[in-house]
């Protein structure tokens, strides 16, 4: 039968995933379960094939520090554990807004009670709603083994579809995200086949950072579900940077800075519809952040 | 007392629901019971020359594992397996041998302590096939289909005769449309999971809790695949979470279930995983084609409508696919066609209103076609081709308030302020797109028994084999008992969903709510009969010269209808007469006469906002005006109709078994990927009762479990069209297929 281990400590974790991955007796390949809502439907989906799903479980959910959201110096650091809940629950500033957006569109609420952020960019799929909005924030992914720790850029962390640069005894410990500008917005658009829990057609992500003389300092934009990884349009970044934001700047959003992408035709949607749908969002999020801004007003 | 019938009662099992004391199938217990998970097949045809479940039998907890290797004793002849509403062919056996009919298909039960063990333990088992190639897609079987045969009996299904000249009329038609269309497959998805308890009881008896329609029909079906005795079975099914027509047929879990009692003489419980629901029946595929000829002033002069539909290689599953087009509108000329399509699939079977959803779907896309055609508003020329007869059979209908429902359903759409020219409504940047359709289904009442056992105390408890499978049938049940045996809401037990009770057909065809409320009318009679008889011995009787069809029962009374004032109370003549109980049993058989059409109909008006550029559609209003006779419980109706209605969005825009042709296995068999309407799918429905009586039973009860699904989906595809000029005439209505 199965090995289920459950380690209190992130040391404890390290090396039972060290001994698990060497050579010799104890050698044992251990899947990272968090929240489960990736490993339980691809468990179910084997099965169905009569397929085994032979895997030993590493339970990373009773590890106090992968869980939660706090600030290390300019940086927020998101532990991997970290559920959609929390991040939409959390005080996060208007540059999560798309993380948050993202949160609440992936699954339903049971799901974001049980889905992490970890799980969600570590098993790597091209629809990740998670992904667009971290590599926006140009986020970094911290790993930590019983060799040491590092930290590598989200965007050559995921490698391709559902495959990673994550060694077999590390583990993603948290999502760095080294800084951003108070005046930084951001805003993620999810396209799918029905109005909820439903995996994304095309999705984008969009960060914008506006300076005083109305021009754009900033700008990052993320196309989910419509190349085998998320990918930033680094092309239309660089168009966009240092124009006024006006509606002048739509017409620039030419189908010819989407030729980075490599969408599939599949039951989903056709490949010509999703580059179509990629570039209507980007517009769609441009124009977004073109409108006045409305100040909440306490009731 | 106020009367029950026709007011908007709550369900008497609804506060049992939603505390989770109403036990359904897979949660009734008893101790040592042995759980069983399914091994199903991994190719769509051939044979298994080797299963190895030696491993499995290895984990600690495993019990068995049966396969058709092992397996006690099955019937051998097809007769056996036939139940009551089984197609014509030879149905599917369980375990019966090495032969691979369909992908999931069931080859194998393990029987373990837990079902956990049981699970993993089937993950375990290994099969060997020598494979056979298979075919999947009706499109590639289309040139192989043949035509239905003529049905041995008269209420069978097959096409209408022709009628007319209905080629020469379509060559001289002034305005011709002609189109093809496409529905997918649609799998069963009901809420509650397919699922058998099967309790070996002391004696050797069987008592088994499945998820039915039809606890009869599975009991009868039991008994002759494992020739049982009658009395050595029982089957319950006290609640249902959803059926549709699923359940119509006895599932292999109930099978496999007994197979694994029997064999361990051991109490079992096999449930299915969603994914092996899609080894279950589904909504055939249908390719349709339809032509019609109609005069410049909009008179339809010609119809043409033929079908393919999907079956299994083994059995031919098939309804009245094009007689809903002969039935609808009038039309002097007519053709059909109907050819069935086998496939390496299970047999598909009946889901909510079958056949009628989906040829509604081609005909009245048609019909909005023909409009646009003709340059006519697509709700008046349904008005011009309006039938006052059932052209089919050529007889009237029993009742059609049809053109109520049209007036009453444009009413509260707005359905005149629509400008008829496509891609002339906006709001904002959305494009708004108006359409309607029409719905028919049928007015079916069936045999029926129904057993009532009142007390002296005032309290009734009726009986009937039928199901409640989500319907609302246990409380129509009760308000109509209350009703006519004068008696409280409170004061009527009903018990149903029980083989050992008197004898009811499966609850489908929207049969079960004219059948059993009549049922229970004949029965009271009996009941209130019996009270005359003691009433008129009590002393000075104030009913000595009533007779049984001068008095009614009302406030615990039996009461002169001439004269209110003469009335014996219940408690009184049956303490006189030193009684205790009455108890009636009767059968109840429908009208004979089919010297009239019985059917229900429809109008369903959609708007729908359009996202331009990316096709994303919003159904925003549905309005649903049903004339369906009698309405018994608002509330439950209503409920019905809305239901339906979702669903008919969902056929529309979401609903799509996707198969895997080259691996003739479904791709998408799980509710993540198999889409249906979720909650922000859907917004504001109205529904609508026009009023119909009809004197085909002595209720005027017509059913309703069904018509609310049919034309929802041809009244938004019409809207579609109005709202972006694109006609889509396959469904669903996905987003890239209003793309440019």
């Amino acid at each position: 039968m199965a090995i289920y281990l459950r380690p209190a400590s992130l040391k404890a974790a390290l090396s039972t995933l060290a001994q698990a991955s060497g050579k010799g007796r104890s050698a044992h390949p251990l899947t990272v379960l968090a929240g489960g809502t990736d490993i339980y439907p691809t468990r179910a989906g084997k099965q169905a094939w009569l397929e085994s799903f032979p895997r030993d479980f590493l339970d990373i959910t009773q590890i106090p520090q992968l869980r939660g959201i706090r600030r290390d110096g300019r940086a927020i650091l998101i532990g991997a554990a970290t559920t959609w809940t929390d991040i939409v629950a959390a005080r996060l500033p208007p540059a999560f807004d798309a993380l948050k957006q993202a949160a609440l569109q992936i699954g339903g609420l049971q799901i974001q009670n049980r889905g992490t952020l970890g799980g969600n960019i570590v098993n790597a799929s091209p629809a990740a709603d998670g992904v667009p909005p971290l590599l926006a924030l140009d986020a970094e992914v911290d790993i930590a083994s019983v060799r040491g720790e590092r930290s590598v850029p989200l965007a050559s962390f995921i490698r391709g579809n559902r495959q990673t640069g994550l060694a077999r005894d590390e583990l993603v410990v948290a999502i760095r995200l080294p800084g951003h500008r108070a005046s930084s917005r951001s805003l993620f658009l999810k396209l799918g086949a029905r109005s909820h829990l439903v995996i994304s057609i095309v999705s984008v992500a969009m960060l914008l950072d506006q300076g005083a003389d109305g021009t754009i300092a900033d700008i990052r934009i993320t196309v989910g579900a419509a190349s085998a990884v998320p990918t930033r349009l680094a092309a239309l970044e660089a168009e966009l940077r240092g124009e006024r934001l006006d509606a002048s700047l739509i017409e620039r959003v030419t189908p010819g800075l989407f030729s980075v992408l490599t969408p599939l035709d599949d039951v989903r949607a056709s490949s010509h519809y999703r580059r179509a749908a990629a570039r209507i969002l980007v517009r769609r999020a441009l124009a977004n952040f073109m409108e006045p801004q409305v100040e909440e007003v306490a009731a | 007392m106020a009367p029950y019938i026709g007011t908007a009662t709550s369900r008497i099992d609804g506060i049992a629901k939603v505390t989770g004391a109403a036990k359904y199938a897979a949660e009734f217990n008893v101790p040592g019971l042995l759980h069983g998970s399914v091994v199903t097949s991994t190719i769509a045809k051939g044979r298994i020359t080797r299963l190895d479940t030696s491993a499995a039998m290895r984990v600690k907890g495993v019990i068995d594992v049966l396969t058709h290797e092992n397996r006690p004793p099955m019937a051998d002849n097809d007769q056996a397996y036939k139940d009551d509403v089984a197609p014509p062919g030879s149905p599917f056996r369980p375990l019966y041998d090495d032969k691979i009919k369909f992908n999931l298909q069931p080859i194998a039960l393990v029987v373990a302590e837990t079902s956990e063990v049981a699970r993993f333990a089937a993950s375990l088992v290994t099969v060997e096939y020598e494979e056979v190639a298979h075919v999947t897609d009706i499109f590639a079987a289309r040139d192989a289909a043949v035509p239905i045969k003529p049905p041995a009996s008269p209420v069978g299904f097959t096409p209408p005769k022709a009628r007319g000249q209905p080629n020469r009329a379509l060559a001289r038609a002034a305005v011709r449309h002609e189109g093809e269309y496409y529905v997918p497959i649609e799998h069963h998805n009901p809420m509650e999971l397919y699922g058998a308890t099967v309790i070996h009881e002391s004696d050797g008896k069987l008592t088994v809790y499945d998820k039915t329609q039809g606890v009869q029909n599975v009991q009868r079906y039991l008994c002759g695949v494992f020739g049982m005795k009658p009395e050595g079975v029982r089957v319950l099914s006290p609640f249902v979470g959803g059926a549709f027509g699923s359940g119509l047929r006895p599932q292999f879990e109930a099978v496999l279930a007994v197979l694994a009692a029997r064999a361990l003489e051991r109490s079992v419980r096999v449930v299915l995983t969603r994914p092996q629901m899609y080894a279950l029946g589904y909504r055939p595929a249908m390719v349709q084609r339809i032509a019609l000829g109609a005069d410049a002033d909009g008179t339809l002069d010609a119809i043409a409508h033929d079908a393919v539909t999907a079956t299994s290689q083994f059995e031919e599953y098939f309804r009245q696919e094009t007689g809903w087009s002969g039935l609808l509108y009038k039309c002097a000329n007519a053709k059909y066609e109907h050819k069935l399509a086998r496939l390496d699939l299970p047999t598909s079977c009946d889901m909510r209103a079958p056949s009628a959803p989906t040829a509604l779907f081609a005909l009245e896309s048609a019909m909005d076609e023909l409009a646009v055609a003709l340059e006519l508003d697509p709700l008046e020329l349904r008005l011009r081709c309006y039938s006052e007869r059932d052209q089919n059979h050529d007889r009237p209908f029993s009742s059609k308030a049809l053109r109520e429902c049209y007036r009453q359903g444009a009413e509260a759409f707005g359905w005149n302020k629509r400008n008829g020219a496509p891609r002339s409504m906006r709001d904002g940047s959305e494009l708004v797109g108006w359409g309607m359709a029409t719905g028919i289904w049928e007015a079916l009442q069936m045999p029926i028994t129904v057993r009532i056992a009142l007390t002296a105390n005032g309290s009734a408890e009726v009986a009937c084999a039928t199901s409640d499978i989500g319907t609302g049938t246990y409380t129509i049940m009760a308000q109509v008992a209350a009703d006519m045996l004068g008696l409280p809401l409170e004061n009527i037990s009903i018990k149903l969903g029980d083989s050992t009770l008197p004898n009811s057909p499966v609850e489908g065809g929207s049969w079960i709510a004219a059948s059993v409320s009549n049922g229970i009318a004949t029965t009271v009679a009996a009941v209130r009969n019996e009270l005359l008889e003691l009433a008129k011995k009590v002393p000075n009787s104030p009913l000595a010269n009533a007779a049984p069809d001068e008095v009614k029962l009302a406030d615990g009374m039996i009461v002169d209808e001439r004269d209110g004032s003469r009335s014996v109370s219940i408690a009184d003549a049956m303490r006189h007469g030193g009684v205790e109980r009455i108890e009636q049993e009767e059968t109840t058989n429908p009208t004979a006469d089919d010297s009239r059409a019985r059917n229900t109909h429809s109008a369903v008006f959609a708007e729908v906002k359009i996202d331009e550029e990316i096709g994303v559609i919003r159904v925003t209003r549905v309005v649903s005006a049903i004339a369906g006779g009698r309405v018994l419980n608002t509330k439950t109706a209503s409920s019905q109709i809305l239901g339906s209605v979702v669903w008919g969005i969902g056929m529309a825009l979401h609903e799509e078994t996707l198969i895997d042709h080259k691996l003739g296995r479904v791709m998408n068999a799980n509710i993540a990927e198999y889409h249906v309407p979720v909650n922000a799918d859907v917004h504001d429905i109205k529904v609508i009762f026009v009023h119909e009586h009809d004197d085909s039973n002595p209720l005027g009860v017509k059913g309703l479990g069904e018509i609310g699904i049919i034309g929802v989906a041809p009244a938004i595809a019409n809207a579609v069209y109005h709202a972006t000029g694109k006609r889509v005439r396959d469904l669903p209505i996905t987003l890239d297929k209003l793309h440019p």
